[in-house]
């Protein structure tokens, strides 16, 4: 028996690892500084008594009373608090449900061999636009847009004789949401859109040929094929969207300021309201913020069931063939 | 020949003495912290000549997403006398109350500020400047009165008013204002509006209030508040406004002409950088001189030298810039950086001299009521924006009959929140006032949780 030279065994190897951990690091101390720190802060803010900001770094820890407001119905912020999170929902769901539904069918539709559209790069630029452009710009934009008494859409009504007098769009209700929801589903469509043809385009392509060869409709190969496949794809752009619905900001707080009367008044802006504005009611914005994030994680964990475990995982039982 | 050698010898002596004692003495080092140049330059180009033992280190932070007032509650929260703290800071009027009731800001007469001196300034500047107590904590090297300004032409066209006391007649009190208000929409078959907006009205009106919005503690909804519902509700129902918003469009539209807008209700500041920069289509271009924005107005139809000032149906103000003394710090200071402070914050709230001057070189209107009455005998500033009206007198009354201790700490915040619940959805008639009054005090509860709302 001979034995190989302890020299070739004991071969010194190149460990790239560190390099790995070199590169990732500056994430994850900007992340420890800036994410984690300041998370752990609100929740410890969410507990104290600090309103205004001579109590933000010297402040005592009270319990759970802000909490007991906000889930209390003769507070003076319960309804403000349920009431922005109701508003959120419905600006969320107006946006949504047409967002994913448009996104699905443009998606089908791009991927689709039969159709074999034209300009395909024109079209999914030009849906994907509205999404680079930062929020408040746009927010300015349909605000110029929806001006009254004189703006370019209640010219244009009064024009073409729609209407006799200038609307008065912020003042109402529905508009209000409308336009908000409007908004977001048309800034989002083309990015739900690009992450579902990415999803469409990962199926195994045997698979819709097999359907083709076996005489399925585009209804059908849309229904029983990609749909399924592509449930991981919809589970994260579901939860991903239920993050930034819940958390919506910016186009309520440029275009409304939450009125009229409150209705399109966000939880975030509420959180805002408390926190920046007023006597700067820190503890109370940190415990809104903190049930949000609490609904968000039970929202998100829903989604997940309701998706995941209505038949037996036949994402991963198709996939194995590959 | 003696008598020369003495004299030289003596200059000598003296410049000798002079030199010496710059030399000797230390530089006396200062942090000054501001949310806009405006104070910097001032003190750059005309104090620091004149003051070779100051080091002055400036610091500024917009007040953008309230970042200056980030800082300095997050500087003065952790260590109020740490080397970064400022020793002089300045305020604007959004925030100057809420700084002047805490402890952050010191007592002006710790520097050695005197009851005397003080009573120069005017009368609404030092109040807003004062705490509850009553105790002088800021000085304003402006003060922004406001005043009404009206379109001369458009007066005559449909009131047949030639002169500017005719029409402070008509618009003498809100009642007056309303009635001239009908009397334009009749006269002009509702071509020409009284104000652009309601929401116009309030900077002015809320100084016509008896108390501020929060009195020992407690909110008070003075009745005045609930006249302005009225009126506010009248302006808008009988189609007398454009029902514009400040700021807005339409708001501008009205000031070159473009829609026939009677009054404008402006501070000082209005004047030169709001209302003068939009007379005309493209006069807020930059670089624009007073002849470049006479001819731009000529050609294009605009208003230059259309516009008179009255002191309308209140007088009130609009704006400032206080500057305050970090209190911890006051401990630190010997008696030499003490005066030095004392004299820099003189020199720009109240130095009759410097602000003669500084109101020539830059037209604004200055804070001690001394100063504007040695412009004012020099003969004033005829202004041919205003068709040679002078400015400086009709904003002298004003400024020393405004109100100042009307305002309180979060100003802010009520009056954004009484224009939301009540103002807005009462005169458009979304509301009943009980209803629109019970919201409202919900909303203040909830956004002020430091003070009783019943």
């Amino acid at each position: 028996m001979q034995t190989q030279p302890a020299v070739k065994t004991k071969h010194k190897s190149v460990s790239y690892s560190k390099y790995g951990y070199i590169f990732v690091a500056p994430f994850f101390i900007t992340f420890l500084i800036f994410q984690l720190y300041p998370i752990f802060f609100t929740f410890r803010t969410s507990l104290t008594d600090a309103v205004g900001w001579e109590k933000v770094l010297n402040n005592s820890i009270i319990g759970f009373d802000n909490f007991k407001q906000l889930f209390d119905p003769n507070s003076l912020v319960y309804g403000k608090f349920w009431g922005a999170l109701g508003n959120t929902m419905i600006i969320w769901f107006f946006n949504f449900v047409p967002q994913l539904g448009l996104a699905l069918i443009l998606a089908s539709w791009f991927t689709d061999s039969r159709l074999r559209l034209k300009a395909q790069g024109f079209f999914k630029v030009t849906i994907f636009m509205p999404n680079i452009i930062t929020a408040a710009t746009i927010g300015m934009l349909f605000m110029s847009f929806f001006a009254y008494p004189v703006g370019p859409v209640n010219t244009f009504i009064q024009t073409v004789g729609i209407a006799n007098a200038p609307i008065e769009y912020f003042r109402s209700v529905e508009w209000s949401r409308g336009l908000i929801s409007f908004i977001q589903w048309w800034m989002w469509c083309g990015n739900t859109m690009i992450i579902m043809i990415a999803g469409i385009s990962g199926i195994n392509p045997s698979l819709f040929e097999a359907a083709l060869v076996d005489g399925c409709s585009s209804r059908q190969t849309f229904w029983k094929i990609t749909l399924p496949l592509i449930k991981p794809i919809l589970v994260y752009n579901l939860t991903t969207s239920l993050v930034g619905g819940l958390t919506m900001f910016d186009i309520p707080h440029m275009m409304t300021q939450g009125n009229p009367n409150e209705t399109t008044n966000t939880v975030a802006r509420f959180i805002y309201t408390q926190g920046f504005t007023g006597s700067r009611n820190f503890n109370m914005a940190s415990a809104a913020s903190v049930v949000l994030f609490g609904i968000i994680i039970v929202g998100s964990l829903i989604i997940r069931y309701v998706l995941n475990d209505h038949d037996p995982k036949p994402g991963k039982a198709l996939k194995g063939g590959k | 020949m003696k008598k020369v050698l003495a004299m030289v010898l003596a200059a000598m002596m003296l410049l000798g003495c002079v030199s010496f004692a710059s030399a000797e003495g230390e530089k006396i080092k200062l942090n000054v912290w501001s949310f806009t140049n405006e104070l910097q330059g001032m003190i750059e180009k005309y104090y620091l000549p004149d003051h070779p033992e100051l080091e002055i280190d400036f610091q500024i932070y917009p007040t953008d997403g309230n970042a200056y007032t980030t800082k300095v509650d997050t500087t003065f929260g952790a260590d109020a006398t740490s080397a970064d703290a400022p020793d002089i800071f300045t305020l604007e009027a959004a925030f100057v109350k809420h700084y002047v009731e805490s402890d952050f800001t010191g007592d002006l007469k710790e520097v050695g500020f005197t009851d005397e001196e003080l009573s120069e300034a005017f009368p609404v500047m030092a109040q807003i400047g004062q705490n509850a107590a009553g105790v002088q904590k800021g000085l304003s090297w402006q003060s922004t009165p406001g005043v009404l300004m009206y379109r001369a032409s458009l007066a005559e066209k449909y009131l047949g008013i030639t002169s500017p006391e005719e029409f402070q007649a008509k618009v003498a009190d809100w009642d007056a204002f309303l009635e001239t208000a009908h009397e334009l929409k009749d006269a002009s078959n509702g071509k020409c509006f009284m104000v652009v907006g309601s929401g116009d009205i309030w900077n002015a009106y809320q100084y016509q209030r008896s108390q501020g919005w929060v009195v020992d503690g407690k909110l008070v909804i003075d009745d005045e508040l609930l006249d302005f519902e009225e009126l506010c509700k009248e302006l808008e129902q009988d189609d007398l406004t454009e029902k514009g918003g400040a700021w807005s469009e339409i708001w501008f539209a009205g000031m070159r002409g473009a829609d026939e807008v009677l009054c404008y209700f402006l501070p000082t500041w209005g004047l030169h950088y709001t209302l003068k920069p939009h007379c005309a289509e493209g006069a807020d271009a930059a670089g624009l001189t007073e002849e470049d924005i006479k001819a731009l107005s000529d050609k294009t139809g605009g208003t230059y030298g259309d516009w008179r000032l009255v002191d309308g149906p209140v007088a009130y103000s609009w704006g400032g810039t206080w500057m305050a003394i970090n209190a911890a710090k006051i401990a630190t200071w010997d008696d030499a950086t003490k005066a030095a402070i004392h004299d820099l914050i003189y020199n720009f709230s109240l130095n009759e001299d410097w602000l003669v001057q500084y109101a020539q070189d830059s037209g604004d209107f200055v804070g001690s009521a001394k100063a504007v009455e040695t412009i004012l005998n020099n003969g004033g500033t005829p202004n041919p924006f205003l068709g040679g009206q002078d400015h400086y007198a009709i904003f002298a009354s004003a400024a020393a009959l405004a109100n100042g201790s009307l305002m309180s700490e979060y100003d802010d915040t009520i009056n954004g929140l009484w224009n939301d619940y009540v103002t807005t959805p009462y005169t458009k008639g979304e509301v009943e006032l009980d209803e629109a009054l019970a919201n409202f005090k919900t909303a203040v509860a909830a956004a002020i949780t430091t003070i009783t709302v019943e």
